[in-house]
């Protein structure tokens, strides 16, 4: 026992003496504490962003730190257990934004330290800011004509203003069919915008999933009957409750991943939606008969803007969002979304609501 | 009695289109191309329905809301947003203000809002 303290004593000397000086010159904060979380280094960087004097914390444990009131968002993410974490992002108020990192230094598979790096991104967060806005105000200015163009259009479709032959009315149906996909991909830019500036779930109650998976059918009749695919939805026996869920959203999660599937799918091919209840959750998974997912690219398909290969020679013009903006509805939800495809056999895609019955035990865990 | 709407639009071109549709559709139209003529055409004419823009000139969409809600004479009124302001805290703001719908202008064409107008309109008058 004393053996082993000692070298804890040592190792905690080594790097004070060995690595304070290089420490010193990071832009990085960075502060160190011992195995018994308490601290015993904090660089200059960490100084100015957590507003406290190296000589003033040292030798306190994180939650004696919380006294220092620039020091809680770090006390509450890390706790007093000093949790591990990668790139966490957290706000710090007054303009700081840092990502956190900490990590435990073992030896023999024994904690010895742990390591907080304070990685300072409040100027990338400013520039993601001023992106967002930049689409969302470009998206917003873009809507006002196609708007008009839409009404201007159908307008002359219904023959209001006199009567279209036979070409002209295949030409103006064209331009319609046109225009309204200008109009879904700025919803889904408008979407991706709010997902981004994590301002998502709006108006959470107790839902069936049922009845939100129908509207979605329902709302995802014309791309399926365009395609000729039938749908079925396929319930498990015995109750399923009511989730706690943004019903909105969850229509628009489930949607994407529908017209996906239908999209993907040819004519005289099906999609198969199943719920069921599993312990602590609803599990929804949707089965298509479609060309699959090339293995190669299956671990981008939820990335923002990500088209797979044989999906582009048979649709060039999907926006790429569905799914990211699925994955993130579906996440916000606390749920979990996964996959499993098969090149030319098909995809199913699975996800999970967690049973919340309360908005309260809903509030208690993270979300955005 | 032909119903009388109000069409409260500073785009003239969108304003005659969806006029024409509710012509036809046997409705009587006033028009008002900002906010401040809204209100009073609103007060005025005390229209049976009131089709709003938000983007308007001077005054918003939700001042003109408001003001139509919170005056005795149009408080009653059903007003329907027409704009193409999509994001839900602009609809949330636009329902708790009192609009009975909100609809969004590239999601829909006039055929489809004369539906929601004579949804509206039957609903109140049962």
């Amino acid at each position: 026992m004393f053996q082993k303290n000692k070298k804890k004593k040592l190792i905690e000397e080594w790097i004070y003496e060995n690595d304070v000086t290089v420490t010193r010159y990071l832009i990085d904060g960075l502060l160190a504490f011992n195995s018994e979380n308490k601290i015993f280094l904090m660089n200059p960087a960490a100084e100015r962003f957590l507003g406290a004097r190296e000589q003033d914390v040292l030798g306190k444990t994180v939650l004696e730190l919380s006294s220092f009131p620039k020091f809680n968002p770090l006390v509450s993410l890390l706790g007093g257990g000093l949790e591990e974490y990668y790139r966490k992002e957290l706000d710090f108020g007054e303009d700081l934004v840092l990502e956190i990192t900490s990590v435990h230094m073992k030896i023999e598979g024994e904690r010895v330290s742990t390591l907080v790096i304070l990685h300072n991104i409040t100027r990338q967060k400013l520039a993601e800011k001023m992106k967002s806005e930049f689409v969302n105000l470009a998206a917003h200015q873009l809507r006002v004509p196609i708007s008009g163009i839409k009404w201007f259009l159908q307008t002359l479709l219904d023959e209001n203003i006199g009567d279209l032959n036979k070409k002209q009315k295949e030409i103006v149906e064209q331009a319609v069919k046109i225009n309204s996909k200008v109009v879904y991909l700025l919803d889904d830019l408008l979407k991706v915008i709010e997902i981004d500036q994590g301002k998502y779930l709006k108006k959470l109650a107790l839902n069936s999933v049922e009845s939100v998976i129908r509207s979605a059918i329902e709302e995802a009749e014309p791309v399926l009957k365009e395609k000729k695919v039938k749908i079925k939805l396929v319930k498990s026996e015995g109750d399923i409750p009511e989730v706690m869920v943004d019903r909105e959203r969850l229509k628009i999660a489930i949607k994407n991943i529908i017209d996906n599937a239908a999209k993907y799918t040819f004519g005289g091919g099906s999609i198969k939606v199943f719920l069921n209840r599993q312990e602590k959750c609803v599990q929804v998974k949707i089965k298509d008969t479609g060309v699959g997912i090339p293995l190669s690219q299956q671990e981008k398909v939820f990335n923002k803007f990500f088209r797979a290969s044989n999906a582009l020679k048979i649709n060039t013009e999907g926006s790429g969002l569905g799914l990211y903006i699925a994955k993130n509805i579906i996440e916000a939800h606390q749920g979990r979304i996964w996959f499993e495809s098969e090149e030319n056999k098909g995809t199913t895609f699975y996800f999970t609501i967690p049973i919340k019955k309360e908005y309260a035990e809903f509030l208690t865990e993270e979300f955005y | 009695m032909a119903k009388k709407i109000l069409i409260i639009e500073d785009d003239k071109f969108l304003r005659k289109i969806i006029k024409k549709k509710l012509l036809l559709e046997k409705y009587e139209i006033i028009e008002a191309i900002d906010g401040e003529k809204g209100i009073a055409a609103a007060k005025e004419k005390l229209p049976d329905l009131i089709l709003l823009d938000l983007v308007l000139p001077e005054m918003d969409g939700f001042e003109v809301l408001k003001n139509i809600k919170e005056s005795q004479e149009s408080s009653k009124i059903p007003v329907i947003i027409l704009s193409n302001l999509g994001e839900s805290e602009n609809i949330k703001k636009g329902l708790d203000l009192g609009a009975d719908d909100y609809l969004i202008k590239s999601k829909l064409d006039p055929g489809e809002i004369t539906t929601k107008i004579a949804g509206i309109l039957s609903k109140n008058n049962k």
